[in-house]
């Protein structure tokens, strides 16, 4: 499933996949692939990207009933 | 000596990881496959050209059987019980039974001897199978046992 909070959340900073990658110490392809949802990330990487785009787990992982069915 | 520092991110060290897995599989089934056909293919006389593939074969089996048993992990779907130890006993006792009674039967054209290598054979191995895989087992629910006692 694609991760949009996440998407939405870098793109209200400002911040690109490169840079964001960069401020985390990841690649470009693996914050890509969170996004894209192709990539489960671990605890400690969901807290480094919440830290870094100033928002919660629960803001950025967390899956509502609704998220599910709007995805389908 | 100094270790180099490790340049993968935790998604690309998952997808090493994966090709790493794939890639023993492979070998594994690979010279499994290398030794049965050399075996069928130049006889028993191929036994001794197989030594290498054997040896190498058999660390792989060990290492994957103490590696499982030291974290206390079977198989991702197979239950560790008598019944599950007797049907792959009987499975790898019948192919290795067949594979030696084609060899017999390629060397010597002989039905009488082919059907003694597939009675002996499958018997020797199904036996060693089913001791080693219960002897196994066995570990496995010590293991688990003392996993599931050790203290928080």
């Amino acid at each position: 499933m694609k991760n949009l909070k996440m998407k939405f959340a870098r793109m209200e900073k400002d911040i690109s996949q490169i840079e964001l990658a960069n401020r985390i110490g990841v690649t470009r392809q693996t914050i890509g692939m969170i996004e894209s949802g192709d990539y489960n990330p671990s605890l400690k990487l969901c807290v480094a990207i919440c830290k870094e785009l100033g928002k919660t787990l629960n803001d950025l992982f967390w899956e509502e009933e609704n998220d599910e069915n709007e995805e389908k | 000596m100094k270790m180099r520092k490790n340049k993968l991110d935790e998604m690309q060290e998952q997808k090493l990881l994966q090709i790493e897995h794939n890639a023993a599989w492979l070998a594994f089934w690979g010279l499994l496959v290398a030794m049965v056909v050399q075996l069928f293919l130049y006889g028993f006389e191929g036994g001794k050209h197989i030594i290498g593939e054997w040896v190498v074969f058999m660390c792989l089996a060990l290492y994957l059987v103490v590696g499982c048993l030291r974290i206390g992990v079977w198989d991702r779907k197979l239950e560790a019980n008598v019944k599950t130890n007797l049907i792959a006993s009987l499975i790898a006792g019948m192919v290795t039974g067949v594979l030696f009674a084609a060899i017999n039967y390629r060397s010597y054209r002989m039905i009488e001897g082919a059907v003694a290598n597939f009675v002996i054979n499958g018997v020797m191995v199904f036996v060693a199978c089913f001791v080693g895989l219960s002897f196994a087992a066995h570990l496995y629910k010590k293991k688990v046992e003392k996993l599931e006692k050790e203290e928080e």
